[in-house]
C-alpha cells in the first residue's frame, strides 16, 4: 500500500492533520460529512446498492408504466412520445444506472474483502466514481424536467434519429452527457478494481485463489476499461454534430449513420457481458456454499469468463445482421457469435457439477442461484437462435429480441444480484434477512418474470416489433400483452415486497453471526458488519476455499494471521475533493447541454461555452487541490483481542501488506 | 484507539514498502498501465473514424495541398526529442537528482509547448488560410476532433509536468524572484504556488508515472501523424 | 424460526412451467397478419426452417441440460431429518467430462452452423433462375411513410407495395432521413433503409396474397403507426394494375379535377369540385397527384384504389380517412401532415402542415371525398 509511507512524511506527526486549501481535511466519519468525504470501500459500496435499487425501482415504475399502455390495443394511456421517452430512459436507466452500479456495489463491498485487502488500491478514486455515478444518474433524469422532456431516442440511439434536425430537444443533449459522465464512473472505478486485485491480494492468495466473484470483477473491469473509450468517442462525436456542427453521422456533410452502430456495439456488445459476468460470478459464490462443495472446474469456470470478455469483442456487428452487411462479414460474425455458446454453456455444465453430489439447502439466496441458471439457460438459448443471420432477420427489432436480453439481464443479471444481496446482506448489515419472506419475494419474482417475459417470445416470431407504442387488435397479439402485463406488475410487487424486506431487516433484523451460511470465502472470516479496517490481521492464505478449509480442512491448509505492528493498520483520510470533483464535472456537462440551447423563461440560447470552462476549472482546482493533500492516513489500533491467534508481526513491518 | 502517522526519518526505508504490492508494480504505476490501455482504444476509435472518413464525398480539400508537411515534421520530431527529455528526467528523479529532474523536466515542458504552439498555427492556418473547419466537410470534423484530442493530452501533460516542475522549487519561491510583477505571474501564483517545496524522494514514482503518460502520448502522436499526414503522401493509398 | 416453504424449487417451477405452456398455447397466433411462423415465401420459409432447426436443438439440451439440472436439485436436496453438518466429498472437477462437453456443444453449434451460412447467401443473393424476370422497385423510408418507385415503369405509389406472385421481386431500400427497417415477416426478415447507403432485400410470394408489414427500426414519434401493405397479385391482374397506376387521374390544367367520369364520381359533383379546390390550397404542396412525380409527401395519384391509409395504421374507409385528415395529430403523433415540415436546425417551419390551414369541417368532407375520385 503505497499510501501510508507518504503520509508519513508529508505529516510530520501532526495531532491535526495539514490545513490544504480552503478546507479542512474531514475527520468526523459519520453523518453527512462522514458520507460525503468517505473513501472507506464498505460505505462506498452501500452508496452505490442504495444509488443502484432507487434507479432499479424508478426504472420499474417506467417499464410498468410502458407495461399499462401496452396492456390493451390501441390504448392511450400515454401518448407516444412519452412512451418512447419511457423506453429509452427505462433502458438507460436499468443499463447504466440499476445492473451496473449494483454489481459495482459488491465490487467495491465484497472483493477487497475476498482478497483480505484494507481498502481499494485508491480510495478517493473510489468515491469519485460513486459521486460520477450518482450525478450521472441525476443528469439524465433532469431532462424530464426541461423543455422537451427526456430523450426519445432508443437506448442505442442510433444516428441520425439522435441528429439535432430530427431530435432538437435537450432531451438528447442529457443523454449524451448522462452518459459521458457515468463512463466517468465506470472508467475510474475499472482502473482501481483491476490494481487492487492484481496488487493487492493477501499474502499467499494467488491468481488461482482468488474466489470467483473476485476474478470476474476483474475481468469485467478490463472489459470497462477497453469498451467505454469506443462509447465515448461516439459520443464527443455526436455531441459535436449536434452543437459544433459537424458531420460524423450527417450524410449531408458525408458522414455514415452505420458508424454509430459501429462504435455503439464495439462497447455495447461487451456492456452485456459486463452487466452478466459480475453475475455469473456471484452465482459461482453461492452455488457451492449450499451446496457444501466446491466450485466445480474452478480453473476452466475462470478460464471461460476470459474467454467470453475476449469474444465480447469480436462479435459487435451481430447487433447489425439486418443492416446490410457483406456476406462474409455477416458469416463471421455470425459463427463468432456462435462460439460464445461454448464458455457460456461450460459455465451451466460446471455449475451443475458443483451442486452433483453435494447437499443442497434451499435457502432464498440459493433459490435464486437456481432460478439464474434457468432463465439464464433460456436467454442462452434464444441467443442461440439470433447468432443465426437468417433467423435473426425475422427476430431483429421485435419482442423476441426484447424477451431474450430480459431473460439475460433479469433473469440473468438481477437475479444473481438479488442472489447476492440476500447472501451478502447479513454481511453488510449484521443482520439477517428471513428466509420466509425472501422465498415469497423469489416465488413472486420468478413466476411474474416469467409470465411477462415468455409470451413476448411469441409476439416476436408472430410479428410485434419492439418500440411501438401501441398495435392493432387484428395482429393477435392482445392475450400475449395481457398476460404480460399482469406478469410485469407481480414482478415489480416481488421486487417491492424485497425492498420493504431490506429496510426492516436492516433496523429489526435478527443479528447475524460472522458466518451465517457455512460459507468458503475470506469475506466471511471477518465481523458481520467488517470493522472500518476489515481485517484486524493480515490473513496469509493456503488455500482456495481458505474459510472452509479453516473450518473443515486439514491443518496444513489453515489460514495464518499476523498481528498489525506498533504503528497498527493504516487508514486513508477523508476527503472532500472527489465530491468537488465530480460536481465540477456535473456543471462542465449540464453547461454543454445548455450550450446554445434555449432556456426555460427566455426561449432565447443564452449560454456558450462559460458553464462549460466554468464546470472544467472546479474539476481542475479538485483534481490539483487533490493531489496537494496526498492520500494522508491515520493508525488504528484493533482490540488485541481481535487478533489474539495471530502470529507477531515481523520487526520491519509497518503494519500493513 | 487512533493516532496519527508517525514520522519516518530514512526515506530510502519509506521506499521499501511501495515495492510491497503482490506484483511488485507500484499501484499508481499499475493504475497508469490500465490507463493507457484505455487510452490506446480512445485514440484506436478516433483513428478509425478519421481512416473511415477521410476519402468520403465531399473533399472540399485536398490534403496535400493544405497540409505543411515540413513544419509537422519539425513539430513531431520536437515532440519525439521531448520524450527524450522525460526519460532523462526520470532517470535524474530516481538518482534523486532535483536540480538535474528540473532542468528535464522544464525542456520537456518547453519542447511540449513548441509541438502545440505548431499545433495552434496549424489550426489558425488551415481555418483562415484553408477554409477547412469542423463543419466545412467531414474531413474537417475528424482532423479536428483528432489531432485536438491529441492536443488536448499533451496540453494536460505539459500541465502535469509544470506541476511536479513546481514541486522542486523550495517553498514560496515565486514570491522572492518575482517581486514587482505580481501581477504578470498571478496566475501562477494562484496555480503552482502552493505546490512548492513539496517534493519527496519518494515522489520520483510519481513523475515516472507523468512520463509514462508523455511517452504514450508522443507514441499516440506517431501513430496519427502517419495515419493523419504521411498517408495523404503515399501513392499506395492516395486512390 | 418460520416454517420454512416444503415445496422444492422443482414443483414451483413445473407449475410454472405448465402454466406458461398453457399461455403459450392459448396465445399462440401463428397465422396473425404479421406472424414469422407462417411464410408464404422461400426466404421467410428458409429463415423458419432455420428457426425451428434451433429450436428442436436447444429443446434436446433443455431436456438434457435442464433434466441434469433438476434431477441434480432432486437427488441431492437437504431431506427433511438429513445430519446438516453431513459434508459431502469435496471433488474439484473432472477435466476429460468437462472437455467432452466442450466438444459436445461444439458439434451442435456445426449442425446449426451450415444451414445458417445457406440462409445468409440465400438472402442476399437472387438465384440465377429467378433473376431474369425479377420485378425491381425502389422503396424510401420517411417519417412516417413508404415511397414505392417502380423504375422500370417510371411511377411511383405509398404505402402499398404491389408485385406479382411468384417473381422474384428486388427492392432496393434507402431513406431520406433516419433509419428504418423493412419487414414483410410472411415473405422475409428485415433488412434496414439506412440514409447515405442503398440496401437490398429480395422476397418472392409462393401465391397471390395480402400481406402485411411494418417498420421494425425505431424511426421517431409515430414508429409504431409505420406500417404497409404488400399485395401479390396473379400475373394477369399485375398487369391490369401496371397499366391503372401509370395513368394520370387528374386534369393536367392545375384544376385537380378529377379524369374519373362524373358519374362515377359517387358523391355531388359540387363536393368534389371544392375538395379539389381544397386539395389545391392546402395538399398539393406535398402531395402530388402525378403518378410520375415524388414530392414530400405520399403520392396520392392513385389513391382510390388502395386498401389503407396512413400508412397501413387504417383501412380505407371514409371515416377513417375523414379522421385521419380532420385529426391527424390523434391518429399518428408528431406526423408533418399536421406538423408541417422543419429546417435542419430542427425549428423553423419551412412547409406549413395542416395546422397552419384550419380546414372547416366541411372542407374535410369535400376532399376526403375527392380522395375517392383518384383511381
Amino acid at each position: 500500500m503505497a499510501s501510508t509511507v507518504e503520509t508519513e512524511h508529508h505529516a510530520p506527526a501532526p495531532a491535526e492533520p495539514v490545513r490544504d486549501g480552503i478546507w479542512r481535511r474531514p475527520l468526523k466519519n459519520t453523518g453527512l460529512v462522514g458520507f460525503l468525504t468517505t473513501v472507506d470501500h464498505k460505505k462506498i459500496g452501500i452508496g452505490y446498492a442504495v444509488g443502484a435499487l432507487f434507479f432499479l425501482i424508478l426504472g420499474g415504475i417506467e417499464a410498468l408504466i410502458i407495461r399499462a399502455q401496452l396492456m390493451y390495443p390501441e390504448q392511450e394511456v400515454i401518448s407516444a412520445r412519452t412512451y418512447n421517452q419511457l423506453f429509452t430512459m427505462h433502458g438507460t436507466t436499468m443499463i447504466f444506472l440499476a445492473v451496473m452500479p449494483l454489481s459495482a456495489a459488491f465490487f467495491n463491498y465484497i472483493m477487497p474483502l475476498q482478497i483480505g485487502a484494507r481498502d481499494v488500491a485508491f480510495p478517493r478514486m473510489n468515491a469519485l466514481g460513486l459521486w460520477c455515478f450518482l450525478l450521472g444518474g441525476v443528469i439524465l433524469n433532469l431532462s424530464w424536467f426541461f423543455p422537451g422532456g427526456a430523450p426519445a431516442i432508443g437506448w442505442f440511439a442510433y444516428a441520425p434519429l439522435t441528429d439535432r434536425q430530427y431530435s432538437p430537444e435537450m432531451g438528447t443533449d442529457f443523454w449524451i452527457m448522462g452518459l459521458q459522465i457515468l463512463g466517468i464512473a465506470s472508467l475510474v472505478g475499472a482502473f482501481n478494481f483491476i490494481t487492487t486485485i492484481v496488487n493487492m491480494r493477501a499474502p499467499g492468495m494467488s491468481m488461482m485463489r482468488l474466489p470467483l466473484f473476485t476474478w470476474m470483477t476483474l475481468i469485467t473491469s478490463f472489459l470497462i476499461i477497453l469498451a467505454f473509450p469506443a462509447i465515448t468517442i461516439a459520443l464527443i462525436e455526436l455531441m459535436f454534430d449536434r452543437h459544433f456542427g459537424t458531420y460524423f453521422f450527417n450524410v449531408e456533410g458525408g458522414g455514415k449513420p452505420i458508424l454509430w452502430q459501429h462504435l455503439f456495439w464495439i462497447f455495447g456488445h461487451p456492456e452485456v457481458y459486463i452487466l452478466i459476468l459480475p453475475a455469473m460470478g456471484i452465482i459461482s459464490e453461492i452455488l457451492p456454499v449450499f451446496s457444501r462443495k466446491p466450485l466445480f472446474g474452478y480453473p476452466l469456470i475462470v478460464f471461460s469468463g476470459a474467454v467470453i470478455g475476449f469474444l465480447g469483442f469480436a462479435v459487435w456487428s451481430h447487433h447489425m445482421f439486418t443492416t446490410g452487411l457483406g456476406v462474409v462479414a455477416t458469416t463471421a460474425f455470425a459463427f463468432l457469435t456462435m462460439l460464445i455458446a461454448i464458455p457460456t454453456g461450460v459455465k451451466i455444465f460446471n455449475w451443475i457439477g458443483t451442486m452433483w453430489g453435494g447437499r443442497i439447502r434451499f435457502t432464498t439466496p440459493m433459490l435464486f442461484s437456481v432460478g439464474f441458471i434457468w432463465m439464464f439457460m433460456m436467454g442462452g438459448f434464444t441467443g442461440i437462435m439470433h447468432s443465426s443471420p437468417p433467423v435473426d432477420a425475422q427476430q431483429q427489432d421485435t419482442y423476441f429480441v426484447v424477451a431474450h436480453f430480459h431473460y439475460v439481464l433479469i433473469g440473468g443479471s438481477i437475479f444473481a444480484l438479488f442472489a447476492g444481496m440476500y447472501y451478502w446482506f447479513p454481511k453488510v448489515t449484521g443482520r439477517l434477512m428471513d428466509d420466509f419472506v425472501g422465498k415469497i419475494v423469489f416465488y413472486l419474482m420468478f413466476i411474474g418474470f416469467n409470465l411477462a417475459f415468455f409470451p413476448m417470445h411469441i409476439l416476436g416470431m408472430t410479428g410485434m416489433p419492439r418500440r411501438t407504442h401501441t398495435y392493432k387488435s387484428e395482429m393477435g397479439w392482445d392475450q400475449s400483452n395481457f398476460w404480460s402485463t399482469i406478469g410485469a406488475f407481480i414482478l415489480g410487487i416481488g421486487i417491492l415486497i424485497f425492498v420493504i424486506q431490506a429496510i426492516h431487516a436492516y433496523y429489526k433484523g435478527k443479528k447475524s453471526p460472522k458466518d451465517p451460511w457455512d460459507s468458503r470465502t475470506l469475506e466471511w472470516d471477518t465481523e458481520s458488519p467488517p470493522k472500518e479496517y476489515n481485517f484486524p490481521y493480515t490473513p496469509v492464505i493456503h488455500a482456495r476455499d481458505q474459510v472452509w478449509e479453516d473450518k473443515y480442512g486439514v491443518e496444513a491448509k489453515r489460514m495464518e494471521k499476523i498481528a498489525p505492528g506498533e504503528h497498527g493498520i493504516h487508514m486513508p483520510d477523508q476527503s472532500w475533493w472527489p465530491l468537488i470533483t465530480s460536481i465540477g464535472l456535473f456543471i462542465a456537462c449540464l453547461g454543454m447541454v445548455f450550450h446554445k440551447q434555449p432556456v426555460p423563461m427566455t426561449s432565447e440560447a443564452v449560454f456558450g461555452l462559460e458553464i462549460v470552462i466554468a464546470g472544467l476549472l472546479l474539476t481542475f482546482y479538485g483534481i490539483a487541490a487533490w493531489a496537494l493533500e496526498g492520500p494522508g492516513g491515520f493508525h488504528l489500533h484493533p482490540d488485541p483481542a481481535e487478533y489474539a491467534d495471530a502470529m507477531p508481526a515481523p520487526e520491519d513491518d509497518h503494519g500493513h501488506h | 484507539m487512533s493516532s496519527h502517522a508517525a514520522t519516518t526519518d530514512d526515506p530510502h526505508a519509506a521506499l521499501a514498502p511501495l515495492k510491497k504490492t503482490s506484483t511488485g508494480v507500484e499501484n499508481k504505476k499499475l493504475a497508469m498501465w490500465a490507463f493507457l490501455a484505455s487510452d490506446c482504444m480512445f485514440f484506436g476509435t478516433l483513428i478509425s473514424t478519421h481512416l473511415i472518413y477521410r476519402k468520403v464525398y465531399p473533399t472540399v480539400v485536398e490534403p496535400t495541398e493544405i497540409f505543411d508537411i515540413e513544419l509537422t515534421a519539425f513539430s513531431s520530431f520536437i515532440l519525439l526529442m521531448s520524450s527524450l527529455l522525460m526519460a532523462l528526467s526520470v532517470s535524474a528523479a530516481h538518482k534523486g537528482n532535483i536540480a538535474g529532474m528540473r532542468r528535464f523536466l522544464l525542456g520537456t515542458i518547453f519542447f511540449g509547448l513548441i509541438f502545440l504552439s505548431g499545433q495552434v498555427y496549424e489550426f489558425n492556418h488551415f481555418v483562415r488560410e484553408s477554409g477547412l473547419t469542423l463543419s466545412s466537410s467531414v474531413f474537417g470534423s475528424t482532423f479536428y476532433v483528432l489531432t485536438g484530442t491529441h492536443g488536448v493530452h499533451v496540453a494536460l501533460g505539459v500541465l502535469w509536468l509544470s506541476c511536479w516542475t513546481a514541486c522542486t522549487l523550495p517553498k514560496d519561491w515565486a514570491w522572492y524572484t518575482l517581486k514587482g510583477r505580481r501581477f504578470l505571474w498571478l496566475p501562477f501564483r494562484v496555480v503552482f504556488a502552493p505546490m512548492t517545496g513539496r517534493y519527496k524522494h519518494e515522489n520520483a514514482l510519481d513523475v515516472e508515472v507523468a512520463g509514462l503518460y508523455w511517452h504514450f502520448v508522443d507514441v499516440v502522436w506517431i501513430v496519427i501523424f502517419t495515419a493523419v499526414y504521411l498517408v495523404e503522401y503515399l501513392p499506395v493509398f492516395g486512390f | 424460526m418460520r416454517p420454512r416453504i416444503r415445496t422444492p424449487f422443482l414443483v414451483a417451477a413445473g407449475i410454472a412451467g405448465a402454466l406458461l405452456l398453457l399461455l403459450a398455447g392459448c396465445s399462440l397466433n401463428i397465422e396473425g397478419q404479421q406472424s414469422a411462423l407462417d411464410p408464404k415465401g422461400p426466404i421467410a420459409k428458409n429463415q423458419y426452417d432455420i428457426f425451428m432447426l434451433i429450436l428442436y436443438v436447444t429443446l434436446f439440451i433443455f431436456v438434457t441440460v435442464g433434466g441434469a439440472l433438476a434431477w441434480v436439485l432432486w437427488k441431492f436436496r437437504q431431506r427433511k431429518g438429513d445430519d446438516p453438518n453431513f459434508i459431502p466429498p469435496q471433488s474439484h472437477g473432472h477435466p476429460m467430462l468437462e472437455m467432452g462437453l466442450v466438444i459436445a456443444s461444439a458439434a451442435l453449434l456445426v449442425i446449426i452452423a451450415i444451414p445458417t451460412f445457406g440462409g445468409i447467401i440465400l438472402k442476399k443473393v437472387v438465384p440465377d433462375e429467378l433473376l431474369e424476370n425479377a420485378v425491381e422497385i425502389n422503396a424510401t423510408g420517411f417519417q412516417w411513410w413508404w415511397a414505392f418507385e417502380y423504375p422500370d415503369y417510371g411511377f411511383y405509389t405509398a404505402n402499398e407495395i404491389v408485385f406479382p406472385a411468384g417473381r422474384a421481386i428486388k427492392i432496393n431500400l434507402r431513406s431520406d432521413d433516419v433509419i428504418h427497417s423493412f419487414w414483410l415477416p410472411k415473405l422475409a426478415g428485415k433488412v434496414d433503409l439506412i440514409p447515405g447507403q442503398e440496401n437490398f432485400i429480395w422476397i418472392l410470394a409462393d401465391e397471390p396474397g395480402y400481406f402485411w408489414g411494418q417498420c421494425a427500426e425505431f424511426c421517431g414519434d409515430s414508429h409504431a403507426y409505420m406500417l404497409f401493405r404488400a399485395i401479390a397479385l396473379p400475373e394477369d391482374e399485375w398487369e391490369q394494375w401496371l397499366e391503372d397506376q401509370q395513368r394520370d387521374t387528374v386534369k393536367d390544367d392545375g384544376s385537380f379535377e378529377p379524369l374519373l367520369a362524373r358519374e362515377d364520381w359517387g358523391y355531388p359533383e359540387d363536393k368534389i369540385l371544392k375538395g379539389a379546390e381544397v386539395f389545391r390550397q392546402a395538399c398539393a404542396g406535398c402531395h402530388s397527384v402525378n403518378p410520375r412525380q415524388q414530392t414530400n409527401g405520399p403520392n396520392l395519384a392513385h389513391f382510390g384504389s388502395r386498401t389503407s391509409v396512413a400508412a397501413g395504421w387504417y383501412e380505407n374507409e371514409y371515416d377513417l380517412l375523414y379522421k385521419w385528415i380532420r385529426e391527424p395529430e390523434n391518429v399518428k403523433p408528431g406526423n408533418f401532415m399536421y406538423r408541417g415540415f422543419l429546417d435542419r436546425d430542427g425549428r423553423t417551419v419551412i412547409m406549413p402542415g395542416l395546422k397552419d390551414y384550419d380546414l372547416s369541417d366541411e372542407e374535410v368532407h369535400a376532399v376526403t371525398a375527392y380522395l375517392y375520385t383518384l383511381r
